[in-house]
C-alpha cells in the first residue's frame, strides 16, 4: 500500500522529484498548459509553427518572462508527460529534413490512434498501404497496386472508387503523402506509429545507418546495403568531399541533397513554405 | 440506457466525479462533504476545484488539507473501488484491479479523450465505456477522476458533461484569459476561417443561409463548388458533410421550394461553443468595421454575454476549438 501511494505522489505532482538525475523535474505552468493544449489541437507542426506557438504561449500567460529554450521547454513538459507515457515527439520530415513535432502515446502498440476515424475496411485499406510501403525499395507504394488489393480487405466490400477517395482523406489526415500516383507515410505517421511499425514488421523494417531511427524513404549504398535518411546523408557528408559509405567505404553513388536550413527557408517566404506543404495535395 | 443507470458507473456521477466547478464556487456552501473541500484544495491555485459533491460510498475520515492533498484523493479514489467491492460482498465480484491498473486505464482514458477532442468527435460516454473502461466499468468513477485531475493539472484542460441527456463531454479550456488562439497560427489553419464566415453569414441574415449565397461568399476567398481547394479539398464535401457530422453546421431542405435548394443554420456545436460576441469580433476583423456596424446584431451579442456571465459567473468562456484551427 504505501509503495502504491508512493508511486502514486511520483507520478500525479507535477513537481516529480528528480528521478536517478536523469532528468530535471518539470513544473507546470499556464504556459506549458496552452502550448500543450494547441500543439494537441493542431496534431503536426512544423518547427518553425512551434517556436511562434511557444512565443504565443508566454505572450499570453508570462508576458515578462523569458522566453525558454525550445529544447529545453519541450524536455520539460516531456518529464510531467513521461508518467503518463506520452510525450511530445521531435521528428523530421524524410525528404527535405524540416524538423517536426507531435505529440504522441508512447502506450499505444496499434493504429488505435486512427482508429476512431475511420471503419473496420478503411483501417485495413491503411494496413495494406503500410505494409505495401514498408516493402517497397523507395518507400512509396502506387495507386494501382495499393487498389489492387481492395479485395482482400475485411469489413465492408468496397469499390476501387471508394478507395481512391479513402487514399485521399488519408492524405488529406495527414497519415499518407501522395506524389505522383504514388503513397507514402505521412511524418506525422512516422513520428506516432514507428513503435508499432517496428514491432509489427521486425524483418521488413528498415533502419537508418545514421540515427537508428525508421526508414521509409532514403538512400541506399549499392555496395552493401545500409541506408541512411536524405537529411541524414545531408548532415552526415556535408563536410566532405568524396562521400563514401560509413560502413564499406564505397565511393557514395547518390547525389548528395543540402542540409535543411530554417533561415533560408524564412528568406524565401511563406508563399514558397506553404506551397510546398501543399505539394503533396496537388492533384 | 436503463442498464447505464443501473449501472455504478453511470454518467451524471461520474460527471460530478469529474468537474463540480459548476457547483462549487469560491464561496463554497456548507454542505460539500470533507472529500470535495480536500480535493478542492489539492487542484492547487491554478485551476479550479475538482471532486465530486456528493459522494454515495465510503470514503476515508477527513484530513486536514495540504500539499499532498493530490495522492491522498486518489488514494481515496482508489480506496472508493475498494470499499464498493466490500460493500457487495455477497455476490463474489470481478477481483479489484490494482491501483496501478487503474491509474493506467485513466492515462488510456485521458488518451482517448484528448484524441477525440483533437479530430473534433464527439465524446460520448457510453463510448468511452466500451473502448477505454470496458470491464472496469465499477471503478470508472475514480478513473473518470483520475483522467479529470490530469487533464487539469497537465493540460489546462476540463473534463465536462455538456449534455446528460445525450451523454456528451466535452473538453473545456479552464485557462484565463480566454481569447482567440488564432493569433499563433492564423495563417495556417484556414479551416477556422471558411466556418467562421458561413457562421457569421448565417447570423447576420437572421436564418438560415441559402447554399447559393453561401458560395458568392466563398467565391470571394477564391472557393469554387466543383474545384479541388488545394488547402481544404473537396469544399464542398466539407461545409455539408464534415462539418455537418461535427455538428457544427445543419444542411437541410429548404421545404416547397423546386428545383430542391438546401439552406444552412448554425449546428448545436457551434452555439455552444462559439459565442455571438466572437462572431462580431470575427466580422470586424474581416470587414474592417466597427461590430456596432451590425447594430441589432451586436445587441443581441451583448445580451448573449451577459446572459452567460450572470448564468455562471465563475465558469469560463466556451472554450472555441474552431478557433485555435
Amino acid at each position: 500500500m504505501e509503495e502504491g501511494r508512493a508511486e502514486r505522489r511520483r507520478r500525479t505532482e507535477a513537481l516529480s522529484h528528480p528521478q536517478g538525475g536523469t532528468r530535471r523535474a518539470g513544473v507546470m505552468t499556464d504556459v506549458h498548459r496552452r502550448f500543450l493544449q494547441l500543439l494537441m489541437t493542431h496534431g503536426v507542426l512544423e518547427e518553425w509553427d512551434v517556436r511562434r506557438l511557444q512565443k504565443h504561449c508566454y505572450r499570453v500567460h508570462d508576458r515578462t518572462g523569458a522566453v525558454e529554450e525550445l529544447e529545453d521547454f519541450i524536455n520539460n513538459i516531456n518529464s510531467v508527460l513521461e508518467s503518463l507515457y506520452i510525450e511530445i515527439k521531435k521528428g523530421a520530415t524524410e525528404d527535405d529534413g524540416r524538423p517536426v513535432y507531435a505529440l504522441v502515446n508512447l502506450a499505444t502498440t496499434s493504429v488505435s490512434k486512427m482508429a476512431s476515424d475511420f471503419a473496420e475496411n478503411e483501417l485495413d485499406l491503411f494496413r495494406k498501404a503500410l505494409e505495401l510501403i514498408i516493402d517497397s525499395d523507395t518507400g512509396f507504394a502506387s495507386s494501382t497496386n495499393i487498389l489492387n488489393l481492395v479485395d482482400q480487405l475485411k469489413g465492408k466490400k468496397m469499390r476501387k472508387k471508394e478507395a481512391e477517395q479513402v487514399l485521399q482523406k488519408f492524405v488529406q489526415n495527414k497519415w499518407l503523402i501522395e506524389k505522383e500516383g504514388e503513397f507514402t507515410l505521412h511524418s506525422r505517421a512516422i513520428l506516432e506509429m514507428e513503435q508499432y511499425i517496428r514491432e509489427t514488421y521486425p524483418d521488413a523494417v528498415k533502419i537508418c545507418n545514421i540515427c537508428h531511427s525508421l526508414l521509409i524513404q532514403g538512400q541506399s549504398c549499392e555496395t552493401c546495403g545500409i541506408r541512411m535518411h536524405l537529411p541524414c546523408v545531408a548532415k552526415y557528408f556535408q563536410p566532405s568531399l568524396e562521400p563514401r559509405c560509413p560502413h564499406c567505404n564505397d565511393y557514395w553513388p547518390h547525389e548528395i541533397p543540402e542540409v535543411f536550413d530554417p533561415e533560408k527557408e524564412r528568406e524565401a517566404g511563406p508563399s514558397k513554405v506553404s506551397k510546398r506543404s501543399l505539394r503533396s495535395r496537388q492533384h | 440506457m436503463s442498464e447505464q443507470s443501473k449501472d455504478v458507473c453511470d454518467p451524471n456521477s461520474a460527471a460530478e466525479a469529474s468537474n463540480s466547478e459548476v457547483h462549487s464556487s469560491p464561496g463554497v456552501p456548507g454542505g460539500l462533504s470533507p472529500p470535495a473541500s480536500q480535493a478542492a484544495t489539492l487542484a492547487g491555485p491554478e485551476s479550479p476545484p475538482l471532486g465530486p459533491t456528493d459522494v454515495p460510498l465510503a470514503s476515508p475520515p477527513p484530513e486536514a488539507p495540504s500539499e499532498e492533498g493530490d495522492p491522498k484523493a486518489l488514494q481515496q479514489a482508489a480506496e472508493e473501488g475498494r470499499a464498493h467491492q466490500a460493500l457487495s460482498t455477497a455476490q463474489p465480484g470481478p477481483a479489484p484491479p490494482a491501483p496501478a491498473q487503474l491509474v493506467q486505464k485513466a492515462h488510456e482514458l485521458m488518451w482517448y479523450v484528448l484524441v477525440k477532442d483533437q479530430k473534433r468527435m464527439i465524446i460520448w460516454f457510453p463510448d468511452m465505456v466500451k473502448d477505454v473502461i470496458g470491464s472496469y466499468k465499477k471503478w470508472c468513477r475514480s478513473i473518470l477522476r483520475r483522467t479529470s485531475l490530469i487533464l487539469a493539472r497537465v493540460f489546462g484542460l476540463h473534463l465536462r458533461l455538456t449534455s446528460l441527456h445525450t451523454m456528451e463531454f466535452s473538453l473545456v479550456k479552464a485557462l484565463e484569459p480566454e481569447e482567440l488562439d488564432r493569433v499563433a497560427l492564423s495563417n495556417r489553419m484556414p479551416m477556422t476561417g471558411l466556418l467562421l464566415m458561413i457562421l457569421s453569414l448565417i447570423y447576420v441574415k437572421g436564418r438560415g443561409a441559402r447554399e447559393s449565397a453561401v458560395w458568392n461568399v466563398l467565391r470571394i476567398l477564391g472557393l469554387r463548388p466543383w474545384k479541388k481547394h488545394s488547402t481544404f479539398g473537396d469544399v464542398r464535401k466539407l461545409i455539408t458533410e464534415e462539418f455537418v457530422q461535427q455538428n457544427y453546421l445543419k444542411y437541410q431542405r429548404v421545404p416547397h421550394v423546386e428545383p430542391p435548394e438546401y439552406e444552412f443554420f448554425w449546428g448545436s456545436r457551434a452555439s455552444r461553443e462559439i459565442t455571438k460576441m466572437q462572431i462580431m469580433e470575427f466580422l470586424a476583423r474581416v470587414f474592417k468595421k466597427d461590430p456596432q456596424a451590425w447594430p441589432s446584431r451586436y445587441r443581441e451579442a451583448l445580451e448573449e454575454a451577459r446572459a452567460l456571465r450572470e448564468a455562471d459567473p465563475t465558469a469560463h468562456c466556451p472554450r472555441s476549438s474552431v478557433s485555435e484551427d
